[in-house]
Parts: structure tokens; sequence; C-alpha cells
């Protein structure tokens, strides 16, 4: 039987809702170009962003590439990650850039096998983490535009030189901030009928669309190495929509679902095997929910304190071995501290047949909406706050050149009051809680039926430890020094 | 007896073959030149581009005071004296006074500065956020020329709570 002609099924109303299914918003998705038209104004903007950088007003604050990668940027990433789903790789210009150059440099190697892994994009997420602290990226927009030039070219080296989206899976640390995030999305790319895949034999979702003579590639598969009838969830997803326009049979659609419940269960998925076997996928996870604290303590006054502190009981004067003391506090010694705790009660205490790392590794994951509640409540306090800043900094931009048609900047629009936007933080760091707190009983229930609560209880007072951390961030007095250990 | 035809140029394989053909193509070496000039125009343009240039301005010696010490989140008053080169008071200049944050997202404070003596200018301002400040002093000076410094004021301290 043709492949091709195997009938699509009818969409159930039992079916979940399918944003490929809306009207206009389906036609842009299916469309071939898509992708190119949602990554060209990020493009636009990029280079906008890095030639305001290196040209424009060295004041952070005046400047469009700290004021759109620090406020606006992060922003929206998070709340379109909450609201939605993976949409920023799907518009990443990088990725444009990419397509572009593969014209001319054919990859030709594979990724080393010993590097297909999330090992080095957790320690380049580290990287990215200690550097926008060290250098005080927020405040320096020369340094910002570099590191948008040096995004674009590790882009063009790795993905030059290897095949596949090796940069997406294994590189990028934004990219892994996304696919952790985006656990929590409502929103997922997923086969439609498990039946009509069954049933087919050109698996063209992931061996990409051919030419029936030639056999060359026309529409191309998936580049992460995701097989759609048995990929669970967002993780590695970037969107890309190569599957949707590769599958012959429309079979595969944007669908809702419950966010988080890929964390509550741990099949097998394509591409990246049990979660429960991933060390690697589970040190990204504490990265990432650790990473929120670390970050969001960056910028409070207690920091400075602490910094000074050390800096006289080490009789250092450089910011940087001290930095790193308060990473190993907060990446490594507090997880293994507090994960190692409750994996130790809980095998001891619910009876768990599991050894104390598969269990850390198994519940890590139940960590992660506390996790992206901390990144939402902070980014989106800045987000907020500083929501109209972009009109005066712009209008100041095109005062610049000499063609001031938007007016002179209207330097007294800022944003939302701090107050108005704390109740947003405390409810994000709430709903996080909450989030976190379902994923881990559900984790509990798997582990111990007999015993639930038992299993549950040392991960809830984990999850409380780090609750009444956050929230107790958000109540200390922002402090945004470029400097520290001055006393 | 058979013979095989000869290869254009090296490789078997299709990819060094047309990178050869690449490489001897003129077409190709004049858009590998004008990618190279492209290259150093960009270069250039960073590296001048990201100097400031330099203009001759009147010497105006500027000395500055903020108070209260530390400074705290609140209000503060910024002390300015302005001297000419011989060390002579300047008066009648108009300074406008701009703080921004190191941040991004925080407005701007403006302030304008009055004379309380000769050459000597004072503004009163609120910072409301603890953190790193950048003040920018806009000075015209009685001639009608125009100058601009910056004062970094690094680490104002959180206000002093009251509950």
């Amino acid at each position: 039987m043709n492949p091709s002609s195997i009938p699509a099924l009818e969409t159930p109303e039992s079916l979940p809702f399918d944003l490929m299914r809306v009207p206009g918003l389906g036609h842009l998705f299916r469309w071939r170009y898509a992708r190119p038209l949602l990554q060209a104004p990020l493009l636009i903007l990029s280079v906008i962003m890095i030639l305001h950088g290196l040209f424009g007003p060295a004041l952070a604050p005046k400047n469009l590439a700290t004021t759109l990668s620090w406020l606006h940027f992060r922003g929206v990433l998070v709340l379109v990650l909450l609201c939605a789903g993976n949409f920023f790789c799907l518009a990443c210009p990088f990725m444009l850039v990419r397509q572009a150059a593969r014209r001319f440099l054919k990859p030709r190697f594979n990724w080393p096998r010993a590097l297909r892994n999330k090992w080095l994009s957790v320690g380049l997420f580290v990287l990215i983490l200690f550097t926008y602290e060290l250098f005080d990226l927020w405040s320096s927009p020369w340094w910002t535009a570099w590191l948008i030039v040096a995004y674009f070219l590790s882009v063009l080296v790795v993905d030059g030189f290897f095949k596949h989206a090796s940069f997406c899976k294994f590189v990028c640390p934004i990219g892994q901030f996304n696919f952790v995030a985006s656990t929590l999305s409502p929103f997922e790319v997923k086969v439609r009928e498990q039946d009509v895949c069954t049933r087919c034999h050109t698996k063209d979702c992931i061996r990409g669309r051919r030419e029936p003579v030639s056999d060359l590639v026309v529409i191309r598969g998936c580049e992460l190495a995701l097989f759609q009838p048995s990929k669970v969830g967002n993780m590695d997803c970037t969107f890309c929509l190569d599957c949707v326009h590769a599958c012959p049979h429309d079979n595969v659609g944007i669908l809702s679902r419950l966010p988080a419940s890929e964390l509550m269960t741990d099949p097998i998925r394509s591409g990246i095997g049990y979660f429960s076997r991933r060390k690697d996928l589970a040190a990204l996870a504490i990265v990432f929910t650790f990473g929120a604290l670390l970050n969001a303590f960056g910028m409070v006054s207690p920091v400075y304190a602490v910094e000074t502190w050390l800096g006289k009981i080490l009789h250092v004067n450089h910011e940087a071995p001290v930095l790193g003391l308060i990473f190993t506090f907060f990446l490594i010694v507090e997880p293994v501290l507090l994960l190692g705790l409750a994996a130790w009660t809980t095998r001891v205490w619910a009876r768990s047949p599991l050894r104390l790392l598969p269990l850390a590794v198994r519940y890590t994951y139940g960590l992660v909406p506390l996790g992206f509640g901390m990144w939402l409540a902070h980014y989106c306090f800045h987000f907020l706050t500083g929501l109209y800043t972009l009109i005066p900094v712009t209008q100041n931009a095109i005062a610049s050149l000499g063609r001031p048609f938007l007016g002179e900047p209207r330097w007294a629009l800022t944003g939302l009051p701090a107050n108005v936007v704390q109740v947003v933080e405390i409810g994000f760091l709430v709903l996080g809680f909450a989030g976190s707190l379902v994923v881990t009983y559900s984790l509990a229930e798997d582990d111990s039926p007999d015993r639930p609560l038992r299993a549950f209880l040392p991960w809830a007072a984990v999850c409380l430890i780090l609750w009444f951390g956050s929230m107790w961030l958000m109540f200390q007095p922002m402090e945004m020094r470029a400097t520290m250990m001055s006393g | 007896m058979g013979t095989s035809p000869a290869r254009a140029s090296g490789g078997g394989t299709g990819l060094p073959r047309l990178l050869d053909q690449r490489l001897l193509g003129g077409v190709f070496r004049q858009r590998l030149a004008m990618w190279m000039a492209g290259c150093a125009c960009t270069a250039t343009l960073l590296v001048t581009g990201c100097s400031r240039p330099t203009e001759s301005l009147p010497v105006v010696e500027i000395e500055h005071a903020i108070s209260p010490q530390p400074v705290r989140v609140g209000p503060a008053t910024v002390t300015l004296k302005l001297a000419d080169r011989a060390g002579k008071n300047i008066t009648g200049a108009h300074i406008a006074i701009e703080a921004d944050m190191s941040h991004p997202g925080m407005s701007p404070l403006f302030a304008e500065t009055q004379e309380t003596e000769p050459g000597r200018y004072e503004a009163h301002l609120e910072f409301q956020m603890a953190g790193d400040w950048v003040i920018l002093l806009h000075v015209t000076l009685p001639g009608g020329k125009k100058l601009e410094r910056q004062i970094d004021v690094r680490g104002v301290r959180p206000g002093v709570r009251s509950n």
C-alpha cells in the first residue's frame, strides 16, 4: 500500500486542542517558509542590537542591545514558554544564518559520540551564568553585542562542521533552557493518531521526504533525532516543524496537554531514552532550578555582603574566585546536600528499592516547575517594570541618526509599578511550588504505591526550602551593581 | 584495452571535485575577494567605531561631591565646582544633571543645578534603587560652549529601613 494514500483519521472531539487547526495559524505553520518568515524579523532585530551595542550609547538603559536582551527578550521568552511552547527556537535567528551558510558549507562530520549528551551544554549554561555575573553583562551594551556575535559565530562553526542540528541539541545554552522550561508548556509537537504512524512505512518525519527516483531529501526530517511516534514531551524539540512539513499524512500537530505531565512519567523517549537514566539531563535540571535562585541572588543586596565577607576571609580582591565559590555552593554543594538527604530519607523511610543516585536523578525533574517559577518571577520583574523603556530607547536611537521622526525620547516611560509586579512574581512562585509538589507526588505514587506519602515528604521538604528561599529573595532590596567587593 | 577518463581534478568524490572547480573558477575567486573585503571593512568599522572621537573642549575643572556619604537610596545633594584652567571660578553656567542606573529598564532622573555661590552649583536627586549609578553632566558654559562629563557613583546602598 502506498503510504501517502493512508487517510488521516478524523479528529474526534475528545482529542486535544490543536494549534495547527486554528484558521490562519495552521496555514502559516504548514507553509514551508513559515520558519524563515518568523526568523527574519528576529535576525533584523539581532543586527540592530549588535550595531547599537557596538556603536550606540555606552549606558545600558539607553542602548537597544542591553534593553532588548536583558529585559524584553528574556521576559517574552519565559512568558511564551509558559503560555504556549518553545516558539523561540522556532523563530531562532541563529538558525536562519546557519541555513544560509549551509548553502555554501556542507557539514561533513557527525557530532562526536562522547559529546552526545548534555554535559557540554550544562557547562556552557553555567559559563553563561558565571560570565553574566563576572562581567556584568547587563550593564555593558558592548559586551552584550559581542555575546550575540559570538553566538552567531558558534552556530556557524559547530553546524558548519557537524551534521544535523548539533548546535541545538548538544551546545546551545539558550536551547537547553528552552527545552527544560518547555516541559511545562501547554503545547507539544505530537502525532495526532498513533494508528496512522503504525501504518506508515516511509517514516518521513525522521528520514525526511525524498524524491522517489533520486532519493534526495526534499523536505528534511527531524534533525534532533526525535522520531514522532515515540517522541514524548518537549525535551529537545525546537518546534522547527520539519516533521509537520515532512509527514505525508498531515498527522503531526501542535497539541495541547497538561503542563509538566511529561515530568510525571518516565517512559522511553525517542532521541532521549529514560529521564531517570540520564544523569546529564538531571544535571541540566539542577542548573536550571538552582541557577534560577543563584541568578536572582546576584541582583539583591545580601550578595555583596557575602562577597565582601568571602573576600576578606580568603584575602582576595578579585571577583572571580569569590564568585566561583558562590557558584560552587549554589550549583554543587546545595543540590548535593538537599537532594542527597531527600534521596536517603526516601530510601530509608519509604523503603525504596532504588539506590541513592538513581533516586536523586528521578526526583530532580520534580524541581523544574519551582525553577521555572523563579525564572518567571525574576525575568518578568525586569520585563514588566521596564516594559515601556523600549519606547524612549528606540526614540533615542532613531534621534541619534539625525532623523527624530518618533519624537524626542520620553524617558519618563518605564513600566508597571513594582508593587503590582511583586504580586505577579508571588503568583509565579506559588504556581511553581504547586507544580513541583504535584510532580514529586506523582513520582512518589509510582515508586511507592504503598507508602506514597513517605516517598513524597522528603521531596516536598526540599521544594519548601527552595520556595522559601525564592520568596526571601523576591523580598530583598534589589541592588544592581556592576562592581562588587567594594566594601 | 579500455581507458578510463581522466579526472578533471584530484579527488574521486563529488565534494572535492566541486570545491576544486569552484576554487579554479573566477566567479568564486571574485566572491571570495568581495567577502574578504567585506570582512575587512566590518573589522575596520568595529575597530574605529568603538573608539570615541576626541574633540577640543575648553579646559574646565569640575569638582564634585555627593552627600550624604555613603550614598544611600533616598535624597542626595550633588555639589559641583567649576573652574577654568587658571583656577578661576566659572559663574553663570547652566548644568543639567541626568542620573542613570547601570541596568536597563530604569528611567533616568533629571535635575537642574542652581548656582549657590560663584562657581558652585547644587542639585538635588533622589536615588530610587541601590546599585551603581552614572551621573551625566550636561554643561553649557557662559559663552555657549557645551560639554558633557560623567560621574560614576558606585554602590549606592539600600536605604535605612524605617520598620
